[in-house]
């Protein structure tokens, strides 16, 4: 089996505070995988560095491993840049770029890493990519007005949109839902379903029954360590782990 | 009423009248100004030659002009661009030594005198050549507004929300396509206002030129190695003489100088407002 992303004794410091211990983990292809874990365990960075988003932080430290398809994003010949083109990300907080339009929103990713030629191709791109999101039908005449005047949902699929115009092989989601309203979020988990077909989805939720509503594979997180990780049905039915049992009844988050 | 919302409303009277206060000096210097010069002030004042200092009429302070707006545009190019990367170094690297030193270095900068700059200027670009000079005077500029610039700037920066940038580099975008390309126009109210900030400075300042132009009053521009006047130094130079027809072509100048300042101040309020959008 070849896997989407391998994780080998990850490891991160935020200056001395040691947040990730000792992760080890594989996510296969085409599947939602979610980190569930309570509030400060470490999801959000972890999430950040499989892309290296977490070297914008000067005090973070990392040690390990991150492969895709068997390379190594840690390793000194890997270019940042085209790590972080390897997955798209999509964040708790819509943030779109709110002066932009909303088709400069989606362009900005192909335009400036020179992944189109024409003015065609771009435009191509940007719609598909807005169809891929299902926010198409809702902005087609709207293209020229400022992002930031989508609604809260419509921002987030905006940014996916913007994600998928890279066309990553992964998409990573910080808690895209936490801030949405029930409707809004359904939609999300819909398109989520809808996407996995093409691409390797991994969500962190602090939602568990959001874990369990769409997820295939589940990693539980606690204060910095992997306690569990496997298939959700299992994970949730059978959990071998004391922590994991209390967190999915909710007794612990 | 009761007694803490009438102490409430003594307290708001009290701090609106020192308010007012304050803005007093600063309508009075605008009102005395443009009453004392605003008379002197046309077309031909903009462009001539200014008067002998004994008889003749008013005449123009055309060199002046022409010097400042030469010297402020150099200063703008110089100093912005100095000032602008180093601001963005400050907000982007503000974790290294070096950004951490060079931000208390701008920040003692911003209150030195600037006669020592012009000094300065003199020792290393008027003394060797053995002229006074243009270039001179717009490196002296430069220097003064480099810290305005740079600080300001870095402000702007450091407002954009944290995950914007974030979104910025999840695209897999370089270091300096997020700065310049995705960021900037995000920062571009802070930034259009620090180059006015830098611009008003230039404008105004008149202590960097003493040693470094001259104040050729008669030449417009001849050269950046050669003397040139601006209207700040004319002001100096005209209203410390004693004649009297000077000291008219003084009040004119600063009318012209006064209005200058403002229109940069408007735009840039105009700036602010248009973003806001
Ligand atoms: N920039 C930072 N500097 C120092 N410590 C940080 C920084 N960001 C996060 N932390 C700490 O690292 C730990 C993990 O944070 P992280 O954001 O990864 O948690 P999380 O699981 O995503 O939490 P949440 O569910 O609240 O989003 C927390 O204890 C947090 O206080
Ligand atoms: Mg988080």
């Amino acid at each position: 089996m070849s896997w989407a992303i391998e994780i080998n004794n990850l490891n991160v410091w935020y200056s001395d505070k040691h947040i990730l211990k000792d992760i080890s983990f594989k996510v296969p292809k085409n599947i939602i995988f979610a980190i569930m874990g309570p509030s400060g365990c470490g999801k959000s960075t972890l999430l950040r560095a499989m892309n290296r988003l977490l070297e914008l932080n000067p005090n973070a430290k990392v040690k390990g491993q991150v492969k895709i398809n068997g390379i190594d994003v840690y390793n000194d010949n890997v270019d940042i840049t085209w790590v972080r083109r390897q997955f798209g990300m999509v964040f708790q907080i819509p943030n779109p770029f709110p002066h932009l339009s909303v088709y400069d929103n989606v362009a900005l990713g192909p335009k400036l890493n020179g992944l189109v030629k024409n003015k065609k191709q771009l435009d191509e791109l940007v719609k598909h990519a807005l169809q891929q999101a299902y926010l198409w039908d809702e902005v087609k005449n709207d293209l020229k007005k400022p992002a930031s005047m989508l609604s809260g949902g419509q921002q987030q699929r905006l940014c996916i949109a913007r994600a998928l115009a890279l066309k990553p092989k992964i998409i990573l989601m910080d808690e895209p839902t936490a801030n949405l309203d029930p409707v809004a979020s359904s939609k999300i988990e819909e398109l989520m379903l809808e996407l996995k077909e093409n691409y390797t989805i991994i969500i962190v939720t602090h939602n568990s029954q959001q874990a369990a509503r769409i997820s295939d594979y589940v990693a539980f997180l606690y204060m910095g360590k992997l306690v569990e990780v496997g298939e959700t049905s299992t994970v949730f039915t059978k959990p071998r782990h004391e922590l994991t049992e209390k967190y999915v009844v909710g007794k612990i988050g | 009423m009761n007694k803490r919302k009438l102490k409430d409303k003594i307290m708001l009277g009290v701090i609106s009248l020192l308010a007012i206060i304050s803005a007093i000096p600063i309508l009075m210097i605008i009102i005395n100004i443009y009453a004392e010069g605003l008379k002197y002030v046309n077309l031909s004042f903009l462009i001539n030659f200014p008067p002998p200092p004994i008889g003749g009429k008013v005449g123009g302070i055309g060199p002046a002009l022409v010097g400042s707006l030469i010297l402020m545009s150099l200063a703008l190019v110089i100093g912005g661009c100095i000032g602008f990367f180093t601001g963005l170094y400050l907000s982007e690297f503000s974790h290294t030594r070096l950004a951490q030193y060079a931000q208390l270095f701008l920040q003692i900068m911003v209150e030195f005198p600037t006669i020592i700059i012009g000094l300065f200027a003199y020792s290393i670009l008027v003394a060797p050549l053995k002229r006074f000079n243009a270039f001179a005077g717009a490196f002296a500029l430069s220097i003064v507004i480099i810290p305005y610039i740079a600080l300001n700037v870095r402000e702007a920066y450091k407002s954009i929300p944290h995950s914007l940038k974030e979104a910025a580099f999840s695209l897999g975008i370089s270091h300096s396509k997020v700065y310049l390309k995705v960021l900037l126009s995000t920062a571009r109210r802070g930034v259009l206002t620090a180059l006015l900030i830098g611009m008003a400075k230039a404008a105004g300042e008149t202590a960097p030129l003493l040693f470094t132009i001259l104040g050729a009053t008669f030449l417009y521009f001849e050269g950046l190695d050669q003397p040139i006047n601006a209207i700040p130094l004319l002001i100096y130079n005209f209203a410390s003489s004693p004649y009297e027809r000077w000291h008219q072509v003084a009040w004119g100048a600063s009318a012209v100088l006064l209005s200058i300042i403002l229109a940069i101040f408007i735009i840039s309020r105009l700036v602010i407002k248009e973003v806001r959008m």
